[in-house]
């Protein structure tokens, strides 16, 4: 998939992760495992990218004896996956174009 | 590999980074580990499934701006030395001058070729000025009954506004060159700067 194009999907779906309860890196990482495989390392980058444009927040938590952190959606990230959803219908007539355009050769 | 192991290989490799963003991606990756052996993993399957110390190397330098590479690596690790702060403070005389000679130099390059503008448009209109003032005496001259200078002030006159014509046009072209010129300059310094970023 085009690395533009899957960034900007994974962004999406790591808000979705976190969009009906706090959740942590983990977790985050099991819950999408069954629709898009997603590595430790990307995670990162795209946690850090999501906090800076302040989509989420972090917080520090007490887990079991060890420091664990929790990721929290904003009102801007809910924002994120509801102009998702509109740009999805959008790409989707386009495809849709694009498959049209295929069939007349 | 055991999770210190791991950490530690990890530590070492990202130690060109700042300490405080390598400190965050370390404890990152050690809560995933931690996360997988309470899941029931053992130690050495915990850290494999984190992947390799090289792919977590490659996928940070890829997100990692590269003017903060630049500013870690250029940064002194130690603090200055006190006869370099010495050097820099009793050299101000000498390299504090040398910039703002430099930036003058560059500065009034740009208001000569300005002025030299601002003259062709003085000219243009002191071209004007001889035409009205010429138009107006060869009136005077023509009603008072001295034909023969009437005739010689209108002459000049009409001189003066076809020259005028002939410096209006320079006058724009020059103009609009030079609008051209500095918007290339601009637009020269600002790639200059935009592609040092991106060739690295």
């Amino acid at each position: 998939m085009d690395i533009q194009l899957k960034r900007g999907l994974l962004d999406v779906c790591v808000l979705a992760a976190i969009k009906n309860e706090d959740s942590y890196g983990y977790k985050i990482i099991k819950d999408m495992k069954p629709y898009i495989e997603l590595s430790e390392s990307t995670l990162y980058t795209i946690l850090k990218r999501l906090e800076s444009a302040g989509m989420m927040t972090v917080r520090t938590a007490e887990h079991d004896g060890r420091l664990r952190k929790y990721y929290r959606i904003t009102e801007t990230g809910r924002k994120r996956i509801e102009e998702f959803k509109l740009e999805w219908k959008e790409v989707i007539s386009v495809y849709q174009f694009v498959i049209k355009e295929d069939n007349h050769e | 590999m055991s999770k210190e192991e791991f950490l530690n290989e990890l530590k070492s490799a990202l130690s060109g980074l700042p300490q405080d963003d390598a400190d965050e991606r370390l404890l990152f990756y050690s809560e995933m580990i931690d996360d997988r052996m309470e899941e029931g993993a053992n130690e050495s399957e915990a850290v494999s499934g984190i992947g390799t110390v090289d792919e977590i190397v490659r996928q940070t330098l890829e997100d990692i701006p590269i003017t903060k590479i630049v500013k870690e690596k250029i940064t002194p690790k130690r603090r200055l030395r006190a006869w370099e702060v010495v050097l820099i403070v009793l050299g101000f005389p000498v390299w504090f001058p040398l910039i703002v000679a430099a930036g003058a130099v560059v500065l009034s390059l740009y208001i000569v070729f300005w002025s030299l503008i601002v003259s062709l448009w003085a000219i243009e209109v002191s071209l004007w000025v001889c035409l009205l003032g010429m138009a107006a005496a060869a009136a005077v001259y023509l009603f008072q009954g001295y034909a023969l200078q009437g005739i010689a002030m209108l002459g000049a006159a009409l001189f003066c506004g076809g020259l005028s014509i002939f410096m209006f046009f320079v006058c724009t072209a020059a103009s609009k060159g030079m609008i051209k010129l500095t918007k290339k300059a601009a637009i020269g310094i600002k790639s200059r700067l935009i592609g040092k970023e991106n060739a690295k």
